[in-house]
């Protein structure tokens, strides 16, 4: 690793703050157009928050699935939202806090790249990162709030954790914990997997690297692992609490829902451009050179194995080792985060690759690099227009006025041919749903038990999803369900046989609404799950919390200069003011 | 010493005077007419606050004791048990007030059902009255309503009724004939209207006829009506069925105009059949 | 070789041998994304020249589909899609294919026959289709011979339409208490009957609509235990007309999954009624009506559309009766494709195997729907 400071400009190291203007020129913009509206869960995501906003200590949420626990569902990212938004209102929070997402995932590629390669590659990984397609794929056509935000935290506590493991540093060990239980609050998934694809090769590093420099003994080593482990382990089952509890008295038993991520890429190629090309645009040429590379380099082949791993599951049901590795996860799991995380192991090595061109082809190089990593991302946002997730523009805005009026929300309702725009919808109504995009909130038997996800998009999910909606027609009386509005008269003969009849139109006749005689009003349901009044507190206190103290220490307690060099931030003159200025 | 003990029981008795003429009184009628204009008397001297608390209404003046309270026509509407409350400085003074309901109807509520019903129905048409005054009061003393049942035929049940606590009740029959019924209620010059209307019964002598034509087979009924020789509404369902060899077929037709007809296809031997709900027709046996 | 390059050579030979085993033996939900149970073959045998249809089919990949068959010549590839999907919108125009079945008849070394049962996945459910298919062998490999059917067409005529039809103007909510409103229309339970099924307990039974006007009419009914508690409370759904014209009778059909009749004291039913509009077309005759013994037991018939309109879709529901005229069960079935005008289609409807023999007697009745009839 060098420390000195070349003379030539393309070969010193971009300062992180560069790195960061790059990834506000190139996503400030799209966020201000609100583009992650049209995507698959942004919706779902604001619809979550809106509840905080209302309910910060009350996670039971009546509007879908006739009343559903949001404590399954980490609730950082929300809730973080849920706060800022009466400064912001309810779009722009979120895309406040995705931009903020954004911004330290720069930070974070940068930090975790220094532990495996010099500054200068840890940059350009860096600059990499704004461009990486799995990054804009997610934000802007999957809507992943929380995947985008935990794993930006959970790479800036690995330099932590490495200092921790190989120096036995109690700041980095405070700080490292710290940041692994906020990215948990914000997505348990990337903790749990994180631990294996991230983690493990870090400690694997700390264990090579403990006869370099300080030497620290294995059993050391291991000590301190095992500590940091069961710390954070203890912290997350306290901090999220509510969600194991909920988790342990409903377990996810419902039929698992199909999801085109778990295709066979290469025998359905429509999925391997979605969910193989697009995420990871430029990046496959680098593949060569990541296996070749990082086999040579004994110190990355950790990080190797970690990619590989994160890689093959990211392939989906192209390969049998998700469903092998994973078991009965594999079916409930969506592949496309694997693909995201593959792509943030792989950056170490694509800014290393990318030092080495340049170093050989100077501007032919960067202007090269600058045109694949521009058409990856580029290919990324479009494919929100390109295969957008719900093709059709129109408001929902009249259907919760008529909801809103005249007593109609004493009833509930759902939606048929509405898409995604359902969490809209719920957002602004008062009625309640049957229906709702949250899967694993579901608690009414007749969606859990069929593989159907949403109702609204039933036929597209066959014999399964058809089953799900006659089973809740069939119970229409039992949750006092008497509205259904119809954007896609497919469903009409269904309707009609049911004994459903058409009594208003709305939008230019596009939305007809069906009505059942003699349902009684809607009653509370599902009520022996309802978190009681302490969990409630708890999920509005702790994760919310640890986010806050989490930056109060990472503010408050500066990074000593040997502690930059120790959490893997190999100072040199240009980029200390930055690494200082991000630490502090 | 006799002297000062007749001055001082004087003193004493002008100085109780003077508080008894200070602590005032009122004088209220038992019952008053809602809507009529009312007193209220007061003694005494000073000034009160006068209070007429009902469970619809409240009215509130300020009194010079010793003047009459003037309550205008129109000040209290709602019938019922009211409160008059006479408060001074250091005394409250109750009395009751009963606000009757005005003896004249000023408006009648009339309930009768069903609105439809077929024919000749024994007691099926059940009418209720409600006599209210002007005000909306319940008329509660007993008052005589009178209900007319008059078809298009010219038939007329009529019948008076007592009400009961403000209510009159009546049953009547429906009649032969279908048609719009009007059914009225009466009181006091006032009366109110209800459309009842008279559908036909269950078809009676349910009767077919089948013609050949080609391969198919013409079945028409005749005219389809009820018992009392009332037309079957258009739509009522007829049932057709054809039985034959090992097979049947069966057509829902309604009728229009008053007839069914439907051309099924032509079995030889085949028997057919007649329905209207739960009651049969002829049967016609194919050559 | 380097350590590092045959660590590098092992990485990518395993990715890759991973992927050719994803691809050559894919997962099950790698299969149902690709289209189906099975990916396509060789068409070296009669049973994969059908099975590959049907994949293809499945797959709604129309040309390769056309273009496997050995008739081609005799239709287009419009009217092979036609054919399958339906000439006018129904239930199977808006359906997919949810699986198939093949089962081989009899083969000689140049053809076969082969039973192609294709289950259509509709709003409605699953619905079943049938077909016998000649495959015959064209050189090294085997080629469907498509039985298609005739597109029905209809001679030029006039068919004259009185329009019978009830419309409904109920009270506004600002009228007074005590304005007169249209009572609902008369409807009644004239027979009820529960049975124990293996799935649980069933209620069967008739309506009748007394009244001289439309009823928009639905059936719930409440097991209660001896102790009154409620086992639970279910209605017909679809197991019933719910559009019944003055004097018609509609069967119904109450299930309670699990419930056992011996834990059952008393029945609540609650008939509910409403005033509809409705139109008295169309009216559709039931032709050929015949009960099959078992084996195989089935109502069939053959509906025949008596107006002018095309109905869509047709829910054809049939009464079963014993010898005495006491109801045995309810069968039910809907119909994938549209009625056309005076053109029979037919029906076939499954009766449970152990019910077929006390069945003497039936009544069947038929709902209809068309696209686009709304308020």
């Amino acid at each position: 690793m060098d420390n000195t400071e070349p003379i030539d400009p393309l070969q010193r190291p971009i300062p992180v703050i560069l790195c960061l203007m790059v990834a506000a020129v190139v996503h400030v913009p799209l966020l201000l157009m609100k583009l992650p509206l049209k995507s698959f869960d942004t919706n779902f995501h604001i619809f979550f928050a809106s509840h905080y906003f209302h309910h910060w200590f009350d996670p039971w949420n009546t509007k879908c699935f006739a009343g559903f626990s949001q404590a399954t569902y980490p609730p950082l990212s929300h809730q973080w939202v849920a706060a800022i938004s009466p400064i912001f209102g309810f779009d722009y929070a979120y895309m406040v806090v995705q931009l903020a997402s954004i911004l330290l995932l720069v930070v974070g590629v940068y930090r975790f790249s220094l532990l495996w390669t010099n500054a200068r590659a840890a940059s350009l990984a860096a600059v990499a990162s704004v461009f990486v397609g799995a990054e804009s794929f997610l934000v802007y056509h999957a809507g992943q709030l929380a995947t985008t935000s935990a794993a930006p935290i959970y790479l800036n506590a690995l330099p932590f954790l490495y200092a921790w493991l190989r120096y036995g540093n109690g700041r980095a060990f405070v700080k490292g914990s710290l940041l692994f239980i906020t990215a948990a609050a914000v997505h348990h998934a990337t903790l749990i997997f994180g631990s294996v694809l991230f983690a493990a090769p870090v400690l694997a590093l700390a264990f090579l690297d403990r006869t370099d420099g300080r030497r620290a003994a294995t059993g050391k080593v291991l000590a301190r692992a095992v500590a940091i482990g069961l710390l954070v382990g203890v912290a997350v089952a306290i901090v999220l609490l509510p969600y194991w509890i909920a988790l342990i008295h409903y377990p996810i038993t419902q039929t698992p829902i199909p999801h085109e991520s778990r295709a066979n890429y290469i025998l359905s190629p429509e999925y391997g451009l979605t969910y193989f090309i697009v995420p990871w645009g430029a990046l496959i040429l680098a593949l060569p050179f990541i296996f070749l590379h990082g086999s040579e380099n004994v110190k990355l082949r950790p990080l190797l194995f970690g990619f590989w791993v994160a890689f093959l599951l990211g392939l989906g049901g192209t390969t049998p080792v998700g469903s092998i590795l994973l078991g009965r996860a594999f079916k409930v799991l969506t592949m496309e985060r694997f693909s995201y995380w593959a792509t943030l192991l792989a950056l170490p090595f694509v800014g290393i690759l990318a030092a080495k061109l340049i170093r050989r082809f100077r501007l032919a190089a960067v202007a090269g690099l600058m045109v694949l990593a521009t058409l990856t991302c580029a290919l990324a946002v479009a494919w929100s227009s390109i295969e957008p997730p719900d093709p059709d523009n129109y408001s929902v805005d009249p259907v919760a006025s008529w909801l809103n009026r005249d007593g109609h929300d004493q009833y509930r309702y759902f939606t048929l041919g509405f898409g995604n725009k359902i969490s809209r919808l719920a957002m602004m109504t008062d009625a309640s749903s049957v229906d709702g995009e949250w899967n694993s909130g579901r608690l009414l038997p007749e969606l859990m038990q069929y593989s159907g996800a949403a109702l609204t998009s039933s036929k597209y999910f066959g014999t399964g999803g058809l089953d799900a909606l006659r089973a809740i027609l069939k119970h229409a009386d039992r949750y006092g369900l008497k509205w259904v509005f119809v954007r896609d008269h497919y469903y009409d003969a269904l309707l009609s046989y049911a004994g459903w009849r058409p009594v208003d139109y709305l939008e230019d006749k596009t939305i007809v609404i069906w009505s059942k005689d003699g349902v009684p009003p809607a009653q509370p349901v599902n009520a022996p799950q309802r978190p009681p009044h302490w969990q409630g507190l708890m999920w509005g206190t702790l994760p919310f919390g640890s986010s806050i103290l989490a930056i109060l220490v990472l503010l408050l307690i500066p990074e000593r200069r040997r502690q930059h060099a120790e959490a893997g931030l190999h100072v040199t003159p240009d980029q200390g003011v930055a690494a200082r200025s991000l630490a502090s | 010493m006799k002297l000062a003990l007749i001055f001082v029981i004087g003193v004493g008795m002008f100085v109780a005077m003077q508080r008894a003429a200070a602590q005032g009184s009122m004088t209220v009628q038992t019952s008053v007419q809602a809507g009529s204009a009312f007193s209220i008397q007061t003694s005494g001297s000073g000034e009160a606050t006068l209070y007429v608390i009902g469970l619809g209404q409240v009215l509130k003046r300020s009194v010079q004791l010793g003047n009459p309270v003037y309550f205008e026509a129109g000040s209290l509407c709602d019938a019922g048990h009211y409160l008059v409350v006479l408060e001074q400085s250091s005394t409250v003074e109750t009395k009751p007030l009963d606000v009757m309901a005005v003896s004249a109807p000023g408006r009648l509520s009339f309930l009768a059902k069903p609105s439809r019903l077929p024919v000749s129905v024994h007691e099926g048409i059940t009418g209720a009255a409600y006599v209210f005054d002007s005000y909306g009061n319940l008329i509660v003393s007993p008052m005589s309503v009178s209900f007319q049942l008059s078809n298009s035929a010219g038939s007329v049940q009529k019948s008076d009724v007592t009400t009961h606590a403000g209510a009159a009740w009546i049953e009547m029959d429906s009649t032969g004939h279908q048609g719009i019924d009007q059914f009225v209620a009466q009181a006091g010059g006032i009366s109110s209207t209800r459309v009842i209307r008279q559908v036909p019964g269950d078809p009676c002598a349910l009767k077919m006829s089948a013609q050949q034509t080609g391969p198919k087979l013409e079945l028409k009924t005749e005219p389809v009506v009820d018992c009392s020789g009332n037309p079957a509404l258009d739509g009522t369902i007829v049932t057709f069925t054809e039985t034959y060899d090992g097979g049947q077929s069966t057509a829902d037709v309604p009728l229009k105009h008053g007839i069914a007809e439907v051309a099924m296809p032509a079995h030889h031997g085949a028997t057919i059949t007649v329905a209207s709900g739960v009651v049969l027709g002829n049967q016609i046996r194919e050559q | 070789m380097k350590r590092g390059a045959l660590l590098a050579f092992v990485l990518i030979a395993a990715t890759v041998a991973f992927i050719v085993i994803g691809t050559v033996w894919p997962i099950s939900t790698a299969v149902a994304f690709a289209g189906g149970e099975r990916l396509l073959e060789s068409s070296s045998t009669p049973e994969a020249a059908a099975r590959n249809l049907g994949q293809e089919i499945r797959l709604k990949d129309w040309g390769k589909a056309y273009s496997s068959l050995a008739n081609r010549s005799k239709f287009t590839e419009q009217e092979f899609v036609e054919d399958v999907t339906g000439y006018y919108p129904s239930l199977r125009t808006y359906s997919s294919l949810d699986h198939f079945e093949i089962r081989p008849l009899h083969a000689s070394d140049s053809d076969a026959d082969v039973e192609f049962t294709l289950d259509w996945s509709t709003v409605v459910g699953t619905l079943p289709d049938t077909r016998t298919v000649h495959v015959v062998r064209n050189g090294d490999h085997w080629e469907v011979d498509w039985p298609m059917q005739k597109k029905p067409v209809l001679p030029p005529q006039v068919i004259p339409v009185e329009y019978l039809r009830w419309d409904v103007i109920n009270r506004g909510p600002g009228d007074d208490w005590g304005v007169q409103d249209v009572d609902g229309p008369n409807v009644r339970i004239v027979d009820m009957h529960p049975v124990q099924r293996a799935e649980g307990v069933v209620v069967l039974g008739e309506l009748l609509n007394e009244d001289v006007l439309p009823a928009y009419v639905s059936v719930t009914a409440t097991l209660h235990r001896k102790d009154q508690s409620a086992i639970g409370t279910e209605s017909a759904f679809d197991r019933i007309s719910h559009l019944l014209l003055p004097k018609q009778v509609t069967p119904f059909l109450i299930q309670f999954p699990n419930a056992s009749l011996s834990e059952v004291s008393s029945i609540r039913m609650e008939p509910f009624s409403t005033l509809v509009s409705a139109s008295a077309d169309p009216v559709i005759e039931i032709d050929n009506e015949q009960l099959n013994p078992a084996p195989d037991a089935a109502l069939t018939g053959q509906l025949i559309n008596q107006s002018g309109q095309v109905v869509n879709v047709a829910h054809v529901l049939g009464t079963l009766y014993d010898k005495s005229g006491n109801l045995v069960w309810v069968v039910d079935q809907y119909v994938d494709r549209a009625l056309l005008p005076q053109t029979p289609v037919s029906f076939k409807i499954p009766i449970p195997e152990d019910l077929a023999k006390k069945v003497s007697s039936q009544r069947t009745v038929v709902a209809t729907y068309s696209f686009g009839g709304f308020l």
